[in-house]
């Protein structure tokens, strides 16, 4: 595939473009901080600088907050009319950093397997990445390279690393070859050269590091059921379950009815995030709660991240390091310090 | 406007949260708690011993309800419902001739072959006799390819006792020779007419004739039920794998994404909701 050499300028004037014939996301301000994926309209800033994680993560764009999976009609109750709600609208998520392209694909994987999820997948396929590097790390939240999601590159069907004033831009997909159509970008003469010359200029070490190798947590997690660590973490947790909601991995969803208010015979059925954190994630039919302790509920979201969930995709981590939950967490639980205190405690004992 | 092709990797069912409608045919009022509900279905769902299908009612919600009948090749599915909810409230207030959601079946159930040739044990919790209805009948209705086939069925009163007739009909089919044996059991009388025991389901189980070696276990009831029962077929002596749970989760989709019926690091829905025990028994989140 081929590469080009573009002035950043150049590049946003690009996405600038791309967004007048098609729902382009790219993250821009909202409020006085915080950065969200935004469709760029006339007039949107576009600038690859000054970047700090989204609030929430760009892959919940193909996984709403509020789904509706299907409306029905039932004027003759025993005959009711029913429709999926299929959303087959493309769209580009731009400035998609490498912690959230691999959270991206962890998405992919967990709603390919199976019973494909027939809402994700039909958006994934008319969605189109386009990803750019990190050579800072964001802040002090964040541990992508210790996570193992710095480098990722696969599934960006366009891939942007800076290189001084300006940014190599590889094409990975197809997809990617259509984006750049008609454009008369500079050819990279030497791809490798100019990788090389960015990745001297990354941070090293790269955001916060675990004491031990991703690699030996699983196996490290699985040993720890009864861990004073646990208990000592969660604490001051309030259960509130921000943290489910701003990860880039948590696909966990409740479902529910409604009816229109003035039309009782129509309505529909929609899915909306949940997240394990919340007490009566676990509760059945009956009031039988299988995880009604704080800590046990923060045992499993960590367990799911690096040991269960990461076991049965045999992926590394389905922890990306993106840092959004410990960012965002009201009480400041943090989970590379569950993690790191875990591998700790780990060390010590024979 | 740049449309991607849609990526022919991806293969999915656009249908597969769309419930199918069936015609409800029957409804029996069982217990004060709990009704028997026989639906017609579009098609025959063809499932297995032990499997689920999600129920739902249009604006008011869906719920896993466990199979109580064996397989058939016809359109019809047998349900138990306890009303314990919303939707189950309004599946109660429902008269023959209307219409529920259904879809499914789901999960992983029981196997047939696994009982085949050996003497079979069903232990039964209250509303546990419902899904294992859906194993005794097969069971029951070729005896000879099993050894001998003993029902434990425990319930709080003689009011909470499901299938009675049913049950009582199971109990003649015995002839007997000693093949077939039923136990019927309930906590407390509560002062009313009762023809079985009373104790706890572990109680007949610690007395019972039986060689563990060829025994096959299944097993469902309430949560604080497993822990009882599982401790006494150990002092039995039953190998692990030779027991069969059934055990009850949370669900909201049936095809494993919704993460509410996570055990550890499987799930109910599709794992489960029957599990060979010596398979999960070290998973500390299966039998809490």
């Amino acid at each position: 595939m081929n590469a080009f050499l573009v002035r950043k300028e150049a590049v946003s004037a690009w996405i600038r473009r791309l967004a007048q014939k098609n729902t382009v996301y790219f993250p821009q301000r909202a409020g006085h901080s915080a950065l969200r994926f935004k469709p760029v309209q006339e007039g949107s800033e576009v600038q690859f600088e000054r970047y700090h994680p989204t609030l929430v993560p760009p892959g919940k764009k193909l996984a709403p907050a509020n789904e509706v999976l299907f409306h029905y009609r039932q004027e003759r109750p025993d005959d009711p009319e029913m429709e999926p709600a299929m959303d087959e609208s493309p769209r580009i998520l731009a400035g998609v950093r490498p912690c959230d392209l691999k959270g991206i694909h962890l998405m992919d994987r967990a709603n390919h397997e199976g019973h494909g999820d027939p809402h994700y997948l039909l958006r994934r396929a008319h969605t189109t990445l386009i990803a750019h590097d990190c050579l800072q790390p964001c802040d002090d939240a964040c541990f992508c390279d210790a996570a193992g999601s710095l480098h990722w590159r696969q599934n960006a069907d366009v891939f942007l690393t800076p290189v001084a004033d300006d940014l190599l831009l590889e094409i990975q997909s197809d997809r990617g070859k259509a984006l750049v159509q008609g454009e008369n970008f500079p050819v990279c003469p030497d791809v490798a050269a100019y990788k090389a010359r960015a990745e001297k200029m990354r941070t090293k070490p790269f955001g916060r590091q675990f004491v031990t190798a991703l690699t030996n947590l699983p196996g490290i997690i699985a040993k720890q059921w009864q861990s004073p660590v646990w208990e000592q973490h969660v604490e001051r947790c309030f259960s509130c379950g921000t943290c489910n909601l701003v990860c880039p991995t948590c696909y966990c969803f409740d479902v529910h009815d409604d009816f229109e208010i003035t039309n009782v015979h129509a309505g529909q059925r929609t899915r909306t995030w949940d997240g394990c954190m919340l007490p009566g994630f676990a509760e059945v039919a009956g009031g039988h709660n299988f995880r009604p302790q704080p800590a046990a509920r923060q045992r499993h979201r960590v367990k799911r991240k690096f040991e269960y969930l990461t076991r049965h995709f045999a992926e590394t981590s389905f922890c990306t390091g993106c840092g959004r939950c410990g960012r965002q967490c009201t009480a400041n639980i943090d989970i590379f310090n569950i993690v790191n205190d875990l591998a700790k405690n780990a060390e010590v004992r024979p | 406007m740049i449309t991607p092709g849609i990526d022919t990797n991806a293969t999915f069912d656009k249908k597969l949260y769309l419930p199918r409608m069936a015609r409800i045919l029957e409804i029996k009022t069982m217990t004060a708690r709990e009704k028997y509900f026989k639906v017609e279905l579009p098609q025959p769902l063809g499932h297995r011993p032990g499997q689920f299908v999600m129920l739902s009612q249009l604006g008011i919600g869906e719920a896993p309800i466990s199979i109580s009948c064996g397989p058939r090749t016809d359109t019809i599915l047998e349900m138990v419902i306890r009303n314990v909810g919303t939707l189950t409230q309004v599946l109660h207030g429902l008269q023959p001739g209307r219409k529920v959601g259904v879809r499914g079946p789901f999960g992983s159930g029981f196997n047939l072959a696994d009982f085949r040739g050996r003497d079979v044990l069903f232990v039964a919790g209250g509303l546990g006799l419902a899904p294992l209805r859906s194993l005794i009948q097969p069971i029951l209705a070729q005896p000879e390819l099993y050894g001998s086939i003993t029902l434990i069925s425990g319930c709080r009163t003689p009011a909470d006792e499901l299938y009675r007739e049913e049950v009582q009909t199971w109990s003649r089919l015995d002839n007997g020779q000693g093949k077939i044996r039923i136990i019927r059991l309930v906590d407390d009388t509560a002062h009313l007419t009762w023809d079985g025991e009373v104790g706890l389901v572990t109680e007949p189980l610690a007395d019972l004739k039986m060689q563990p070696d060829n025994t096959v276990v299944a097993l469902c009831g309430p949560p604080v039920m497993y822990k009882f029962v599982i401790m006494e077929l150990n002092a039995r002596g039953v190998p692990h794998n030779q027991i069969f749970v059934d055990l009850e989760r949370r669900m909201k989709c049936g095809v494993g994404k919704c993460g509410h019926c996570q055990i550890n690091h499987v799930t109910c829905c599709q794992e489960g909701p029957v599990f060979r025990f010596d398979l999960i028994e070290n998973l500390p989140e299966a039998f809490r």
